[in-house]
């Protein structure tokens, strides 16, 4: 999942914004969205039988 | 609308030919689009991102789509993916040529990372029409 994240967001990040640095604030966003979002509805997935 | 404003929309409508090309070029070999721009840092990430992801997806055993569907399954359900697979351009055609990861066999699909391969094949085609209309944008001049 975190490989997964790195990849998305690498690309997500080098397409978004202006300058390198709203690149790389947006790429890491995003990273932690996916990460969040991943644990938070595995965790829900986990107590759904 | 005034003439000045209709100028203006036509101007951003109509892209030239070498975005055309470029954007085919992007679609073709992932990262070979922004190398045309001299995107190089663009072209490393983004192809980077899009070449690994089909890499490690092979390697996990991941199942590339075409329209020969498995027994039980409809041919339509196949079109989705397949689409999201072939945005991987050149790594599909080579693939399919190889016959390497099409294959739909028990075994295969029996394997821990089967599924994640499958997910990482898949947006390895999407996040290569990303880095395609990235490119176009460049080359078309709507995008700095």
């Amino acid at each position: 999942m975190m490989l997964f994240a790195t990849l998305a967001s690498i690309v997500f990040g080098a397409m978004a914004k202006d300058t390198p640095h709203e690149r790389l604030l947006y790429g890491a966003k995003v990273f932690a969205e996916f990460m969040v979002i991943g644990l938070v509805l595995s965790w829900i997935l986990y107590f759904i039988p | 609308m005034v003439k000045t404003e209709r100028m203006q929309a036509e101007e951003v409508e109509s892209a030239p030919g070498s975005a055309w090309l470029t954007g085919a070029a992007a679609w073709f070999i992932p990262g070979l689009g922004h190398l045309l721009l001299k995107r190089w840092y663009r072209a490393i990430l983004m192809g980077g991102a899009v070449w690994l992801c089909f890499v490690i997806g092979l390697q996990m055993g991941g199942h590339l789509f075409d329209l020969n569907a498995a027994e039980g399954s409809s041919q339509l359900l196949q079109v989705p993916p397949m689409i999201a697979n072939l945005g991987t351009g050149l790594l599909y055609i080579v693939s399919w040529l190889l016959g390497s990861g099409f294959a739909d066999d028990p075994q295969q699909a029996a394997r821990a990372t089967y599924e994640y391969g499958n997910t990482f094949l898949l947006i390895a085609g999407l996040l290569n029409y990303l880095n395609m209309l990235d490119a176009f944008d460049i080359a078309a001049g709507r995008k700095p």
